[in-house]
């Protein structure tokens, strides 16, 4: 310990007559017990000499690797200094110490973020969130936020835009804009990605979208507006304004979607969205042959089936029905929708047992900690 | 599903840590060795390590130990120190398949990518052991180094069957899309403005290799590709690509031949004009497009190859057999490369060569494997009509 404090003002000498001291007092650390290193890191650390921080607990940790104190400072001071790489290992070392830490989950995602290892950058975050960041509100919010733009990137669009829109209350609005455009109009880019030609239309969807979200609906519409008459043939567009228009007004949203189809002949969810409209209006037969098209274009996709399996059951094919609302239920357990929907198609069959198993699925799903599936009751997607 | 760890523990969220006071030194190798194991079938990873590191230390030569303490490491991302450990494995076995896969995923993960393609190759000589999670990532990672290293088709070739195994994976996606627009990077080191360009190339290149094939929605990816980023040569490059696969020569010679207005030299494409002025018996502009391409890049097998066909075509067998011997010399492996020599050689009346080559060819065709030059099957169609 004495060995190690002495080294500590020799360094601060540096450079000039110290040097040599401090080149012979280094070979003594290498002597030097866990324990002097170890405070003399902390105590490098409390008086803000990183580097010197840094370098004694590398050299405390050869001596005791697990030490999790140690690896948790050193992956910190490599983190705030934005040593990304070297951060990320020195948390992977920590996160086998301490798999129950949040913000060590959440750090590590960060710097693998930084260091564009993207999926496992997402794997940790979601890990960071699941295991709870404590009080620590800034961190919550930088996790939020990077998990946002990497679901997005990851086409997870409608799990980005629910967890952007549990962001809203605590965020600067200017700060989700581009992942609101980008989740939108389903881009799977992060704002770092948008080239500047394209900043104008993720913006200006952004906008219109936080605009709908925080239910200012006069001047989303005014900015949708804006984005459909400015990018008229740009894939997602009109999907996206005719999402925001189907339940308020379900004709013009009809519109929006026919229009997005003629851009992208194969856009499965425009279908979706239009088939669930014409079973609200109780047209089976036409939402039966979308959900039919939607299925063709992605068969492991569960709405389509669910929509196909209620299109059926509206028309008294019970059989058929149930057949189409199990694979939907297979494709997406969580899905109480489908459940619901098996239930009441199981009764109408006569098949009580059944039902009743459908009932008991609903129930469990909507148990408290089964939050996702109780999102998801309105929208098939 | 693709870069995740193959073997990652599933955790307990209240998992507590239980220190291991100190090992005491009466405790015997098997005792630890016991322990060791029972820590790591508990998903008690931090406690497993550091038994198995004291084991390892009282018998070096514990080989099971190494691969146990090795993938332990791996499932905790700390790949530099499980590639150290893998390396030791390696050492004391000669069962070393699964273990060069490991090793090259750690040296990925490290940074060390010619390492890694190295050993990657290793493990698909070796047969491509392991358990189908490993085969699904080591594959992954091996198309990704490929592709970094230049070989494109390759990659793609390998990539193939996982998109139809996986659909459409985000992550696949990314790496087909910068082997499809023949860009030598990994997902991790590419100019992030051209993410946008890679991603359409890329749901374009997954959706052509669903089983069977979505042509339909791959050219709307790649229709998008083109009017966004018209000026890209490599965009129309891998449109032509798309529509030779669907046979529609007549678009794909246009998507070429956009190529060329923009890059003249694009040698891929002069060869892939060559084959298909081949295909239509225009055989002046073939020869001018197969010498410019060998011109240009002297070592390509496939522009001696192409240029050897047309030749071929020409009737100029003696100019044709030299053509065809140097793709021969650079491609000893490529099966179409034999079967022309062999037709060549036949007209030649030599006819000892020919059964020669007609016979590698067929041993060859017969162990086609995954390594095989994939781009021979995209022309084979269109050489056979040819002769």
């Amino acid at each position: 310990m004495i060995a190690s404090t002495t080294i500590a003002i020799c360094l601060m000498l540096l450079p000039g007559q110290a040097v040599d001291k401090a080149v012979q007092l280094k070979e003594r650390s290498i002597h030097s017990t866990f324990e002097e290193l170890s405070h003399a890191a902390d105590r490098a650390r409390e008086e803000n000499r990183d580097d010197d921080a840094i370098r004694l607990y590398k050299q405390a940790l050869t001596r005791r690797p697990d030490w999790e104190q140690g690896l948790w400072s050193l992956g910190s001071l490599l983190y705030q200094k934005e040593q990304y790489a070297a951060a990320r290992d020195i948390f992977r070392e920590f996160m086998t110490q301490r798999p129950d830490a949040g913000p060590g989950w959440a750090l590590l995602g960060i710097s693998e973020f930084q260091t564009r290892q993207y999926p496992r950058a997402l794997d940790h975050l979601q890990r960071a969130m699941a295991v709870g960041m404590g009080d620590r509100q800034e961190l919550t919010q930088s996790v939020f936020y990077f998990a946002v733009v990497l679901l997005t990137r990851f086409d997870h669009y409608d799990d980005a835009m629910d967890m952007l829109v549990r962001m809203i209350p605590n965020s600067q609005i200017p700060l989700l804009t581009e992942p609101a455009g980008l989740a939108g109009l389903r881009l799977p880019l992060l704002p770092s990605e948008i080239r500047e030609d394209r900043r104008q239309l993720v913006d200006l969807a952004g906008e219109a979208v936080v605009l709908s979200q925080t239910k200012h609906y006069e001047d989303a519409e005014t900015k949708f507006q804006q984005l459909v008459s400015s990018y008229p043939n740009e894939p997602g567009v009109h999907f996206l304004y005719g999402a925001y228009l189907m339940p308020l007004h379900p004709e013009d949203g009809i519109r929006e979607m026919q229009r997005e189809l003629q851009i992208s002949p194969s856009h499965v969810l425009a279908r979706v969205r239009l088939s669930e409209q014409y079973l609200a209006w109780q047209k089976p037969d036409d939402a039966l042959s979308l959900a039919e098209d939607a299925i063709k274009l992605e068969p492991k996709r569960a709405s389509p089936h669910m929509l196909a399996g209620e299109a059926l059951v509206a028309k008294s094919d019970l059989a058929g029905g149930i057949r189409e609302l199990q694979i939907a239920r297979d494709l997406d357990p969580p899905n109480s929708r489908v459940h619901w929907d098996l239930m009441r198609a199981y009764i109408s069959a006569g098949r009580s047992e059944d039902a009743q198993r459908e009932k008991q699925q609903i129930e469990q799903l909507n148990r408290p900690e089964s939050e996702s599936s109780s999102t998801r009751e309105v929208k098939p997607e | 599903m693709y870069s995740f760890p193959v073997m990652r523990a599933v955790w307990s969220l209240f998992f507590l840590v239980t220190a291991i006071p100190c090992l005491a030194q009466s405790k015997s190798f098997n005792q630890i060795a016991k322990d060791a194991e029972i820590a790591r079938i508990n998903n008690r990873a931090g406690d497993a390590l550091r038994l198995y590191n004291a084991g390892l230390r009282m018998r070096p030569g514990w080989s099971e130990g190494w691969w146990d303490f090795a993938t332990l490491l791996y499932d905790q991302d700390r790949f530099s120190e499980a590639q150290k450990a893998f390396q030791r494995f390696i050492a004391l076995t000669p069962k070393r398949g699964p273990a060069y896969a490991f090793l090259g995923l750690c040296e990925y993960e490290t940074q060390d990518y010619d390492s890694a393609l190295r050993h990657f190759r290793a493990w698909a000589s070796s047969g491509w052991a392991g358990t189908p999670e490993l085969l699904d990532v080591s594959v992954f990672h091996f198309a990704l180094l490929l592709t970094r290293d230049g070989e494109f088709v390759r990659a793609l070739y390998l990539f193939a069957p996982e998109a139809a195994k996986a659909g459409n994976d985000p992550t696949l996606a990314e790496a087909m899309g910068l082997a499809a627009l023949r860009m030598p990077n990994l997902p991790e080191d590419y100019d992030p403005r051209k993410r946008e360009m890679v991603w359409l190339a890329g749901e374009a290149a997954v959706y052509e290799a669903q089983q069977p094939h979505d042509f339909s929605r791959a050219e709307e990816y790649a229709a998008r590709l083109v009017s966004r980023y018209s000026q890209e040569p490599e965009a129309h490059y891998f449109r032509g690509t798309l529509f030779s696969l669907e046979n529609k020569n007549d678009a794909a010679e246009q998507e070429y031949r956009q190529v060329l207005q923009r890059s003249p030299q694009h040698v891929p494409a002069l060869i892939a004009l060559a084959a298909i002025d081949l295909d239509k018996n225009e055989l002046a502009e073939a020869t001018q497009f197969a010498r410019q391409s060998v011109e240009r890049e002297p070592h390509n097998a496939e522009a001696h190859h192409v240029l050897g066909r047309v030749l071929m075509a020409s009737r100029q067998f003696e100019a044709s057999a030299k053509e065809l011997e140097a793709a021969r010399q650079l491609a000893p492996d490529s099966p179409l490369v034999r079967s022309h020599l062999a037709m060549v050689y036949n007209e030649l009346g030599r006819s000892e060569q020919a059964k020669q080559e007609l016979a590698v060819f067929l041993r060859l065709k017969n162990q086609e494997g995954i390594l095989s030059p994939p781009d021979e099957r995209l022309r084979s169609r269109a050489s056979e009509k040819a002769q």
